[in-house]
């Protein structure tokens, strides 16, 4: 019978596979090692080997017990990134084909005048520009010349592009001259993956729209490709359920419709751990919560205020913009791997040059002797000082500590003032990304909690808590796979919006409701199609809003019901409380304008429920493995510490820092002044001792 | 660490505290920034950026400037020692609020910047400032023949007097400006940026001590000082000289500039030499000459050093006062920025003899701008637009130069069309890169930008454009770069650098390309290929000047 629910998270290095038991509340993980040149077969084979591990029964069929299968991916970003998209075509406004080249005219870097820009995805040959031109009012100054249209389409053909990006100016006002576009492409080129502005994101601001089309053409074959070869090989293994994929805004969607919009997919590795975190922390009561996912060589932060995480309608990803709805997740370029180094003016650096997973860290022994954030641990001896991975990986100190002693001398620091100067400096750097998406969005990080998760988020969590003053750190109970745990935990969602710029007067209810009606209905139709019953589907309305003359909205949320006068008087308060939050004054009397009517539509699906364990009382010893002398600041010097085994922790353990606790996937550091917990989740607590 | 010296009296200073306090100094300035321009309303500033925003310290020195503008930090460098001429430190309170714009006596380089300094107290002293400088594109159809026709000329005077607004001095200023409405909503955001600013750094002291904040800002002077002298160290001694001529669309003369540059172990000296400052809108200030040398001279020797006044100890600036690059009272200086970008690109010159690899060939050299005024048929209000282009920037000596950027010591954003014709009667026809405008070259320059506006209603335009009869130059046998322009439809001609529109009438604006690096000759064949298929040049071109046959 089926009754597995199954996570698979496809990262450069490893797949891991979370099943999940519906009967019996049981939750089973399952590495394998990644396949990048096509990941599909290390995704099916993950879960072939996960089935047949927690449900021999299956025999030949192992996948038939498969109840759901959600899945983020990095096919997207990594196309992007590695520049493997296909030879894509663009079809323009006649005089606006180089705007893609552009852009707002920024240089790559304001004083480094040997920088450059990201590559331009479609080259100017192909670029073709078509005479047609829709107003802002959406009346039309030229009609789209049809001829001129078709022998754009037959040069493209002729060209030999596999993709065609249309976006025409206004298109999301006056979408006509786009659609008979794409009909005469498809007449003329039946084979080629096509994406119109108004289809992808019918919002103002050209570039950004246009950006996100081009993208979208050119991830659009790559996606399909991919979810071509997974699809049968999920079928071999005879999975009869829907496979679902995560989009960056951190909902799933099936598998066609993620074909058709893969530049929704850039963050579909983060939005996942986000996902997992907002799950974590509402089962163990802390909803206020900001994200420290720390890898090898970058780092994702996120805001959830009351179990929610902004969501950003447009981001430069990779160096190009995206107009598409995504969990406002912010990267820096820091992680374990990150190299340290004293530059030019005798100060200390750490990232964003990273050793990677090869050569890795000096202490791997593998030619590097740069010293990497990870080094810095070892010597300091937060993490073990003799092996890694649960004791997989031998490890050599002894190269760490000549590594760092070299920097020290540089800095004329001792030894372990180095080590532990780098860490203050990953740190702080780490503190900064997060004002970002903090302070800088009007939040308090006193006010949340922080999640620490990825291998190093555990790590180095309570020093960054300490910075910015936050008082608590939850680390969940398997940090390194809560991406994977991250999609069992997800409800089906699609974001749909319309640009309509209105007066916020009484004479706009009509307009605001007609515009919410038509978006409505697109979601219904989504709904029917992904077969979400009429009593799981959700629909939550927000309206974009500016005074008029800013160029930067709000998104303020409606109230239930009908849109009413009453509706918009809400809008007006729920504006001006914004405005006050963020920028500290609002201006009395000035004009408001509603400028986006946006609608996320959320499909309620069963989600994996984490099991409770029985409390077992405030010792902690039964987890003691052992005690290493661990340096740290406070004391400014070795300090004998405890050694916990996580998988010895129970619920209701209680224990004080200094301490440290080891787990298979991460290390977590307990320093002096700071207490940890242990919640019926197996959630580890770390709170600042008042 | 940053607990133990915190309690300690005096500060122990480590590197590690003053990179930490640095990134932290950093975060504040681009969160101001980024509190300007989402709160702002004028177009020039919410879409296109031109605002810039840094904290200062008690002496008035740079402590920090978020990366928007370059040239904005000449606006920057004499506002504090403005302030503290006209006024005593001891009456000073928190919560009041500076406001100035004067070239002259207001520590500005053009009246549009209008500059509001906060100073930030911390135990009862001023510890430092929060300033932000936003462009108000305002004071249109003047006349530039001297500073008194270019706009309300504001020294620095009290906006706020500890938290009350002074309206007597906010109405003075609205009355003298064409869109009084646009600006109050500006100066809203300004101060909004600043609130940010003063709370920030004020949270810092108390997490570090405001002992331990400031010597270490002290201490990252000294960075960017010692980072400064190592990258100077690193060229070769000696003297370097270097020539140009700066050909504005308001005078008919091509003027000579020159530059002498001179290394000597970790220092460098640059001296200039221009004509007698002029009656038109180009001339520029010793602060706006300063702002382009600290400029251009961090981005060659090494761009990461810290954008603090430290990085100027090394070098000595020196031109004529009188002379177009160290203008006196009254000289207009409203398009000071083309000026600035023709000495980026001499001082280039300069160094290209000395360190080849680390300059670029002459970039457009120019800051192209339209600036359009009009009376809405709608209301009768009057509306200002302002924009300024890009154009090519100078090849590499080992890569193409880039196309249609904004470049050197200005670096603002377009205006989407789309938000554009919202805003204004406006309509664009087009918006593309010019073929035939790179410079020739082993590696090509960047291409310039064409744009063609209609208008949609009657309204007057004023361009400033540049390399009208000059060409910006290659490198090591490089090609120049192609022309800036106007170009009329029918019934529209340029009286100078002024046009009357009427509605329906078309105009375009070409920025200037730029210079090329290295021989054509060595220009790879596949290059010369794409840049055929690309329409960057010719087939005949590409036959003529590269030998290539398609």
């Amino acid at each position: 019978m089926a009754r597995w629910r199954v996570g698979v998270d496809s990262g450069g290095t490893f797949t891991d596979v979370c099943l999940f038991d519906e009967e019996e509340g049981r939750v089973e993980v399952w590495k394998v090692s990644s396949t990048p040149d096509d990941p599909s077969r290390g995704i099916a084979q993950g879960v072939e080997e996960g089935m047949r591990r927690v449900a021999p029964e299956a025999g030949e069929k192992p996948a038939a017990p498969v109840s759901y299968f959600g899945h983020g991916t990095t096919v997207a970003t990594n196309a992007l990134i590695q520049h493997r998209g296909v030879k894509t075509g663009l079809v323009t406004t006649d005089g606006f084909r180089d705007l893609l080249e552009i852009g707002r005219q920024k240089r790559p870097d304001l004083y480094d005048i040997q920088a450059d820009k990201p590559p331009v995805l479609v080259p100017r040959d192909l670029r073709q520009e078509v005479p047609e031109r829709v107003r802002h009012d959406g009346s039309i100054d030229t009609a789209l010349d049809e001829a001129k249209m078709r022998a754009a389409a037959v040069a493209l053909r002729e060209a030999g592009v596999k993709a065609v990006a249309v976006s025409f100016l206004y298109g999301f006002i006056r979408p006509e001259h786009e659609a008979r576009a794409v009909e005469i492409l498809r007449e003329e080129m039946p084979d080629a993956f096509i994406s119109a502005g108004h289809e992808i994101a019918p919002e103002f601001r050209e570039y950004e729209r246009l950006s996100t089309v081009v993208l979208n053409a050119y991830l659009g074959p790559v996606m399909r490709s991919y979810i071509e070869r997974l699809t049968p090989r999920l079928e071999a293994l005879g999975m009869t359920a829907t496979p679902h994929l995560t989009q960056s805004n951190g909902g799933v969607i099936g598998f066609a419709a993620a074909a058709g919009l893969p530049v929704r997919t850039v963050l579909s590795g983060p939005s996942t751990g986000v996902v997992g975190a907002q799950a974590i922390g509402k089962l163990a009561g802390f909803e206020d919560l900001i994200t420290f996912d720390m890898g090898g060589t970058s780092t994702d932060v996120a805001l959830l205020q009351g179990g929610q995480c902004r969501l950003t309608s447009e981001a430069v990803v990779h160096g190009y913009p995206i107009k598409a709805p995504m969990l406002d997740i912010h990267t820096v370029g820091a992680g374990g791997g990150s190299i340290a180094y004293v530059d030019a003016g005798g100060l200390l650096k750490a990232g964003p040059r990273s050793c990677g997973a090869f050569p890795g860290p000096v202490c791997y022994d593998q030619g590097n002797e740069e010293p990497a954030t990870t080094d810095a641990n070892v010597v300091l001896q937060t993490l073990n000082p003799t092996h890694l991975l649960g004791g997989r990986m031998a490890i050599r100190q002894d190269l760490s500590k000549a590594a760092i002693q070299k920097l020290a001398d540089k800095l004329g620091l001792g030894l372990m003032e180095t080590a532990q100067g780098i860490l203050s400096v990953v740190t702080a750097n780490m503190a900064r990304a997060i004002r970002v998406i903090s302070v800088q969005r009007g939040h308090d990080p006193r006010d949340f909690t922080l999640m620490a998760f990825g291998g190093g988020g555990p790590l180095h969590a309570a020093r960054l808590a300490k910075e910015l003053d936050m008082k608590r750190v939850l680390v969940p109970r398997n940090p390194g796979i809560l991406c994977a745990m991250g999609l069992l935990l997800t409800d089906l969602r699609a974001d749909f919006a319309a640009t309509k710029l209105l007066p916020l007067v009484q004479g706009s209810i009509g307009e605001v409701a007609d515009g919410f009606a038509t978006l409505v209905a697109r979601a219904e139709d989504w709904f029917a199609h992904e077969e979400i019953a009429p009593g799981d589907r959700v629909l939550t309305r927000t309206a974009d809003m500016r005074y008029a003359g800013q160029n930067y909205e709000l998104a303020v949320p409606l109230p239930e019901g009908p849109v009413t006068a009453a509706t918009l008087d809400a809008l007006a308060a729920g504006f001006e409380d914004l405005h006050r939050q963020r920028y500290g004054f609002i201006a009395e009397g000035e004009a408001v304008q509603i400028v986006t009517l946006r609608l996320e539509a959320t499909g309620k699906v069963r989600k994996a429920a984490l099991p409770r364990f029985p409390e077992a009382g405030p010792d902690a010893s039964g987890a003691i493995t052992g005690q290493r002398p661990v340096w740290f600041p406070e004391a400014q010097d070795f300090v004998p510490t405890p050694i916990y085994r996580r998988e010895g922790l129970k619920p209701g353990n209680r224990f004080a820092g200094p301490a440290i606790v080891e787990q298979m996937d991460t290390t977590t550091v307990v320093p002096p002044g700071m207490s940890a917990r242990v919640d019926p989740y197996l959630n580890l607590i770390l709170e600042v001792v008042a | 660490m940053s607990q133990a010296v915190s309690q300690a009296t005096a500060p122990v200073l480590d590197p590690i505290t003053v990179e930490v306090i640095g990134a932290a100094l950093s975060s504040i300035v681009e969160e101001t920034g980024e509190a300007l321009i989402r709160a702002s309303y004028s177009t020039n500033i919410k879409e296109r950026r031109d605002c810039s925003t840094a904290l200062f310290n008690a002496a008035g020195e740079t402590l920090c400037q978020a990366e928007h503008i370059p040239i904005h930090l000449g606006s920057f460098i004499g506002i504090i020692p403005h302030i503290m001429a006209k006024h005593r430190v001891e009456d000073m309170r928190p919560g009041d609020v500076f406001v100035g714009n004067d070239a002259y006596e207001g520590g500005g380089t053009h009246l549009p910047d209008i500059v509001l300094a906060e100073p930030i107290f911390v135990d009862g002293r001023i510890a430092a400032w929060t300033v932000n400088l936003a462009h108000h594109s305002d004071f249109a159809d003047r006349g530039h023949a001297h500073i008194y026709q270019e706009g309300l000329r504001i020294p620095p005077v009290r906006l706020y007097r500890a938290g009350v607004l002074q309206e007597d001095v906010q109405n003075l200023i609205l009355l003298n400006c064409q869109v009084p409405h646009e600006r109050l909503s500006d100066l809203r955001a300004q101060m909004a940026a600043n609130r940010v600013g003063v709370q920030r750094f004020q949270a810092l002291c108390a997490k570090y001590g405001a002992e331990t904040v400031l010597a270490a800002a002290d201490e990252l002077l000294n960075y960017a000082e010692r980072k400064m002298c190592a990258g100077i160290a690193a060229m070769p001694d000696g003297t370097w000289h270097f020539e140009d001529v700066f050909d504005p669309i308001d005078t008919a003369d091509n003027m000579p500039f020159k530059v002498s540059v001179t290394v000597e172990g970790d220092s460098m000296s640059l001296d200039f030499d221009a004509p007698d400052q002029r009656r038109a809108g180009i001339n520029m200030t010793y602060t706006a000459l300063l702002a382009t040398v600290y400029y251009i001279v961090k981005s060659v020797v090494d761009p990461s050093i810290l954008p603090n006044a430290g990085l100027a100890r090394p070098l000595s600036v020196t031109a004529r006062k009188g002379s177009i690059l160290n203008c006196e009272h009254p000289a207009a200086v409203n398009g000071r920025l083309a000026a600035c970008q023709r000495v980026s690109d001499l001082i280039l010159g300069a160094i290209a003899q000395a360190a080849p690899e680390k300059v670029t060939a002459c970039s457009n050299s120019v800051c192209t701008v339209a600036s359009f005024i009009g009376q809405r048929k709608s209301d009768g209000k009057l509306w200002v637009y302002l924009e300024t282009m890009g154009g090519g920037s100078g090849a590499r000596h080992n890569k193409d130069g880039l196309d249609g950027v904004h470049v050197h010591t200005t670096n603002t954003s377009n205006l989407p069309v789309e938000a554009l014709e919202i805003e204004y009667p406006l309509t664009l026809l087009r918006y593309e890169l010019v073929e035939e405008s790179a410079g020739d070259g082993q590696y090509r320059g960047g291409m310039g930008l064409r744009r063609v506006y209609r208008a949609d209603e009657d309204c007057m335009v004023r361009v400033d454009i540049g390399r009208l009869r000059s060409r910006s130059w290659g490198l090591a046998g490089g090609g120049a770069g192609g022309h800036g322009a106007v170009e009329c439809g029918p019934g529209v001609t340029f009286q100078g650098s002024v046009a009357t529109l009427k509605a329906g009438q078309w105009f375009a604006v070409v920025s200037p390309g730029a210079g090329g690096y290295g021989p054509a000759s060595a220009r790879a064949p596949e290059a010369v290929a794409r840049d055929v298929a690309e329409g960057v040049i010719s087939p005949v071109h590409a036959k003529d000047i590269y030998a290539f046959q398609s």
